[in-house]
């Protein structure tokens, strides 16, 4: 009798077991791709010798670079999860007017250049200078992270919890810490990992702003001396710190989430209509998008308007469209790599794992890094380099570790009890993902992919190395102009890439059918 | 339509075991009860049949399809059964009507589909609900949207888990009939797992008592109500009264509401249910079997009331259920008498 | 079906794709082409290339980069780089690529256009363009303007100066002075500068704004930064350049120019494209419209800066300048950088 059952259930487990195949080889997939950047630094960094290593190394400056490297990561990181967590608060609880547009207006400063960004600023102030004013406009820049991040997680913490601590005495910012933290502490957590990975891997603000980070020390190596080796070795410590940083967000975030997820439906959220709260809330948002996106766009304005400089609309167009083309296919890569690596998550794999920090170690190098590393690789195959398809693959690689976290958390909160149904009604385990658990993690998958198109779509240094020759997008075009300080030609194009990355931004924040429904019911 | 007939079902978890050695038979299109407290592991009985648990021993069958044999199962897709979980389960991302559409084959046209689901909401009385939200419905509809989706793949078996532990009492029992009917119009062999011994006997043609992951005692209501094997199976079909008695070796009975036995070394007990107790006033002089006892207590409910008795001679407590007018008073002497069933069951052995 | 409208449009798009990129990948042309990687900016440039290939109906391939950064992709691709010719903006990033022998030895006809200061010792790169280190300061708030570089150490320039040390022009510049004055000089003039406070910026064009804008009162930039800001800016600025005594070493002459891959097959149409960057009409024009010397030309002078051949630069070996490592390690012993 247990082999006739067998028999039968051969086809069925066959099926299971190409699903599980897939899943390993994507994973696999992923932990080769960070290996080859991380394969061609070893390299690199041992063909130096151990003298000129050590003198790097221990050299006071060194030192220095590597206090100022961490102080700056972690002030910007908790500046950027304070801002961040507060704004994502005020748009899922307070009651405020034109939502979408305040939601999009507080995620697109993510799609500015760091160094336009800055440079905006540094026009505004020419004196603005050093740590602080690096970790201000750091943190400005980089607090959509984590706002995108808690705002996924906010919507599904269950309303009548607020309402049950609030009847047992709790005041609101007691409920908030008591009832809503525990609940939102791995989204806000991954959004913080990305905040920090990218403050180790920019280039753009630290060097207008003169802030000796490994990034800015790593580039001056490559510009000043093409000392590739000493590079290398400074690129594997910054590698060694992000591993750590890593290491310390696994810590923070609990894994018993998956569990604790129920197939209650959760109740509506009824927003804060107190006059006070909006009042102070409306400030808060407004100084926000003012400081962070209005005015560098007004300043870009401003340049472009009084300079009466010509459009060139053809190749505003052309590198429109090759911005988001390469972008597009970069992000719908990197999320196809990211979803299997976040189902096999799911099952507690170690191959998943591996792939999740591998992924997330690469991504706190600096482009110019990873783009000599591709350059290095690509280049020995010669009907790939410098193809729309390898600049796509680079942004994917560059980029995959802001969409693995959005797609685990986001997976995590899918409840098991939902899958299971799915299995009972007849459902197999991809008819499953694909049917219940993939619609119900959209959103946070959306965003996820929103945040690396975001990124692709600015990409510089690697873009400047890998892209198909003659192939202008919107950065490398702001780059043309402001390389020769000219600001107000550079200008159309900055604007063109915010509007650009406004589209996609608002319809994601776009309050769906359901939502509608539920604040009419 | 399909029998169930599970053996020696062995659920470990984490090195403890949740069931061991269950046996459980449920005949073609009957509806079954299994009763027990929380944490007997009727739950994990419930998800074993579904196939979202893996046995570490024991089988389990459909008819005569092996579905289980100790660790190696058909997936919970393969087998046909129709899962209705605790609050629903609804998909929150679907409208009611791709829900109760959500198991049906992607062969079926449009029209085919939506014609299935209009019936089966019809069925559970949710017509023209199809394009609701779950969030949008009351825990009632919810659990009736469940059921309606478990019955649109047409399943070998229907398993329902607490179905009504949501509802209010007013709503519990309109519901519970509707669905019990619905269930047993359409001849779906039904396993409901439930704490509350209303809903059992109230609903199925099977009770299947579980105690610490076994089953202890299986069959009709009637049954398992009126002969139970012992007093703590007894009481989870209904209020038991426990009176030492001692059988003889020619099976006679002797216990405090038997006038003739005043002395006597108890080897078992008595399992009374309160009604089979009458009681009388002290007018004439007792009967054969009439013994006098004292009221201490009185609980009124209404269409009936649990009367406390102290039995002359024993200080032991004795409950009867009176229907009718109750004319009794606190602290009243009556007589009693045991108007039923004599079940002796032997002391358990730990009382020795 | 929502779910199934949104797969229908993702395969599309993937589908588009894959023929965006095997479209990208094959270049069917028949017609002479070459791939040039450039440093020098494309609003320099683009025109020149455009006369060329309108005049020899070669059709150019342009990768615009950071000159620094395109030579390290170089070295990175080593033989099977794409590139056919290398133009860049600095000689030491030419030479960083002449370092690892990845340049042909160019023809005598071409080298003997230049002065042979402004080419490689190896003949394999060759200066097309001059750039002259000098300082730019107020007008309103500079009198007395220095000779040297060495009158900057003096206390009369405390907090009044700035500098660029990140940039690859400064650090030509004091390479420059180590190989003429040798290494502990060097230290001194660095220290003595540290000593008066100079405000440190990324770019030469920050300094240049900072004068205008009287945050800053002197300067040691490009000769040219002041047009191209001016020119950004859309008006005059507040800002003057002017150069040291004859000979001093803050004169130093850069130069921008052009190498042949040896991994290029096309070593004819390179070489013509080389000398067309050296014929007098594309000279000419680049002294007019990019303000920057003409090293074929000397006698020819961007307008409102003096005549190249007053300057006397410094003689510096510009094959040198490629590796700052020594720079690098004094600026940072010093707290520069």
């Amino acid at each position: 009798m247990p082999q006739e059952l067998l028999e039968r259930n051969t086809a069925a487990l066959r099926k299971i077991g190409t699903l599980q195949y897939f899943l390993y080889l994507a994973s696999l997939l992923a932990v080769l791709c960070a290996a080859l950047p991380l394969a061609y630094l070893l390299n690199r960094a041992t063909s130096s010798d151990a003298d000129s290593i050590s003198t790097v190394l221990l050299r006071a400056k060194s030192i220095n670079v590597l206090v100022t490297t961490l102080t700056l990561t972690a002030v910007v990181t908790l500046g950027a999860v304070l801002v961040g967590v507060v704004l994502a608060w005020i748009l899922n609880h307070v009651s405020i007017r034109n939502m979408t547009a305040w939601r999009a207006a507080t995620v697109i400063p993510i799609a500015i250049p760091s160094y336009v960004f800055t440079y905006c600023w540094m026009t505004l102030n020419p004196g603005l200078r050093g740590f602080w004013a690096a970790t201000l406009v750091l943190i400005l820049s980089t607090a959509p992270f984590v706002t995108l991040a808690t705002l996924a997680a906010l919507r599904r913490v269950d309303w009548s919890q607020y309402e049950v601590a609030q009847t047992l005495g709790l005041n609101p910012l007691k409920t908030f810490f008591k009832i809503t933290v525990p609940q939102i502490r791995n989204q806000v957590a991954a959004g913080a990992l990305l905040v920090a990975l990218y403050v180790l891997s920019d280039f753009g603000a630290v060097a207008l702003l003169g802030v000796d980070t490994f990034t800015r020390a790593i580039s001056n190596l490559y510009r000043g001396s093409f000392d590739r080796s000493t590079a290398a070795v400074l690129s594997l410590l910054l590698v060694a710190i992000s591993a750590v940083i890593i290491s310390l967000e696994s810590r923070v975030r609990s894994d018993s989430e998956a569990r604790r997820a129920s197939t209650k439906i959760v109740a509506e959220i009824k927003p804060f209509h107190s006059a006070k709260l909006r009042l102070v809330s409306y400030l808060f948002l407004a100084t926000y998008v003012s400081l962070s996106l209005a005015l560098p766009l007004m300043l870009l304005m401003s340049r472009f308007i009084s300079n009466q400089v010509e459009l060139d609309f053809a190749g505003l167009t052309s590198a429109t469209f090759n911005t988001v083309s390469a972008a597009a296919i970069g992000a719908v890569i990197a999320v196809s790599i990211a979803l299997p690596v976040g189902v096999l998550l799911q099952q507690g794999s170690r191959l998943a794992k591996l792939a999740d920090a591998s992924v997330l170690v690469v991504h706190s190098l600096p482009g110019i890094v990873m783009g000599l590393a591709l350059v290095a690789l690509g280049s020995q195959v010669g009907w790939l380099y410098q193809t729309l398809g390898l600049l796509a693959f680079s942004y994917a690689l560059l980029f995959m570790a802001k969409g693995v976290g959005s797609v685990r958390t986001a997976l995590a909160k899918v409840p098991t009890n939902l899958l299971e149904i799915s299995t009972t009604l007849g459902q197999n385990k991809v008819q499953t993902i694909r049917r219940v658990a993939i619609p119900l993690a959209a959103p946070g998958i959306l965003s996820g992919t929103l945040l690396i198109f975001l990124a692709a779509m600015k990409e510089l240094p690697a873009t400047l190395m890998l892209r198909p020759t003659g192939f202008e997008t919107l950065a490398t075009e702001i780059w043309n102009y402001t390389s020769i300080s000219r600001f107000s030609e550079a200008a159309p194009y900055a604007l063109t890439l915010v509007l650009v990355a406004a589209i996609p931004t608002f319809l994601i924040n776009r309050p769906d059918r359901s939502e509608n429904a539920r604040e009419s019911s | 339509m399909t029998s169930l007939e599970i053996r020696d079902l062995g659920v470990v978890f984490s090195g403890k075991e949740i069931l061991s050695g269950l046996n459980l038979n449920v005949s073609s299109g009957s509806y079954a009860a299994i009763l027990g407290p929380s944490g007997c592991g009727k739950t994990t009985l419930l998800r074993s049949i579904a196939g979202l648990i893996t046995p570490a021993s024991g089988t389990i069958r459909f008819g005569k399809q092996l579905v289980s044999v100790s660790s190696l199962v058909l997936p919970p897709h393969k087998r046909n059964i129709g899962y209705v979980p605790q609050e629903g389960g609804l998909f929150p991302h679907l409208t009611v009507g791709d829900n109760v559409g959500f198991a049906l084959s992607r062969d079926l046209d449009k029209e085919e589909k939506s014609s299935i689901v209009d019936e089966m909401l019809k069925l559970v009385g949710l017509e023209g609900f199809n394009s609701r939200r779950p969030h949008q419905l009351s825990g009632g509809q919810q659990t009736r949207v469940a059921l309606a989706r478990a019955l649109a793949m047409k399943p070998a078996m229907v398993l329902l888990d607490e179905p009504f532990a949501a509802l209010d009492q007013t709503l519990r029992t309109e519901i519970s009939e509707e669905v019990v009917a619905l269930l047993k119009a359409t001849k779906t062999t039904t396993i409901m797992v439930t704490h509350d011994r209303e809903d059992a006997l109230v609903s199925a043609d099977l009770i299947a008592l579980m105690r610490s992951g076994q089953v202890v005692q299986s069959g009709a209501p009637t049954q398992v109500y009126s002969a139970p094997i012992s007093a703590e199976v007894a009481q989870s079909t209904g209020d038991i009264v426990t009176l030492p008695a001692y059988m003889s070796a020619d099976q006679r009975i002797y216990s405090p509401l038997h006038s003739s036995s005043s002395n006597f070394d108890p080897n078992g007990e008595l399992l009374i249910r309160p009604e089979e107790i009458h009681i009388s006033a002290v007018s004439q002089p007792a009967g054969k079997n009439q013994v006098k006892a004292a009221i201490s207590k009185i609980n009124y409910y209404g269409h009936d009331a649990l009367i406390e008795l102290k039995l002359e001679g024993w200080e032991l407590p004795l409950r009867a259920r009176v229907t009718g007018n109750i004319d009794f008073r606190l602290g009243q002497a009556v007589y009693a008498e045991l108007q039923g069933p004599l079940r002796w069951v032997p002391r358990k052995a730990t009382h020795q | 079906m929502k779910l199934k409208a949104r797969l229908v449009g993702l395969s599309t798009l993937i589908l588009a794709s894959a023929a965006l990129i095997s479209g990208c990948s094959s270049s069917p042309s028949a017609e002479e082409s070459l791939t040039i990687y450039s440093g020098r900016a494309e609003e320099y440039i683009a025109p020149f290339l455009q006369q060329f290939s309108a005049e020899t109906g070669i059709k150019l391939d342009i990768r615009y980069g950071d000159s620094a950064a395109l030579a390290a992709q170089l070295l990175e691709e080593g033989e099977n780089s794409p590139a056919d010719l290398f133009l860049s903006q600095d000689a030491g990033s030419l030479g960083a690529v002449s370092d690892f022998d990845l340049l042909q030895k160019l023809p005598s006809d071409l080298l003997t256009k230049v002065d042979a200061k402004y080419q490689s010792s190896k003949q394999d790169w060759i200066g097309v363009t001059g750039r002259v280190r000098v300082f730019a300061y107020s007008p309103e708030r500079v009198s007395n303007l220095p000779k040297s570089v060495d009158d900057l150490t003096n206390s009369e320039w405390k907090g009044r100066i700035g500098i660029a040390p990140t940039n690859g022009s400064f650090q030509a510049f004091v390479t420059a002075m180590i190989l003429n004055r040798g290494e502990s000089a060097t230290e001194q003039w660095l220290k003595g500068i540290q000593q008066n406070n100079p405000k440190l910026y990324e770019k030469n064009s920050q300094i240049v704004e900072a004068i205008d804008a009287g945050q800053l009162d002197l300067g040691l930039v490009n000769h040219y930064y002041v047009w191209e800001v001016s020119e950004e800016l859309g008006r005059s600025i507040k800002a003057k350049i002017d150069f040291f005594a004859p000979g001093d070493i803050g004169n130093m002459v850069n130069v921008s120019g052009a190498g042949i891959l040896k991994s290029s097959s096309k070593t004819d149409l390179a070489q013509r494209f080389i000398e067309f960057l050296l014929s007098d009409g594309i000279q000419k024009e680049v002294v007019n419209k990019t303000h920057e010397y003409s090293l074929v030309f000397p006698d020819l002078t961007p307008s409102g800066v003096p005549a190249f051949l007053e300057i006397k630069s410094p003689a510096v070996d510009l094959t040198s300048l490629s590796d700052l490592k020594r720079t690098q390690n004094l600026l940072i012993k010093v707290g520069l950088i």
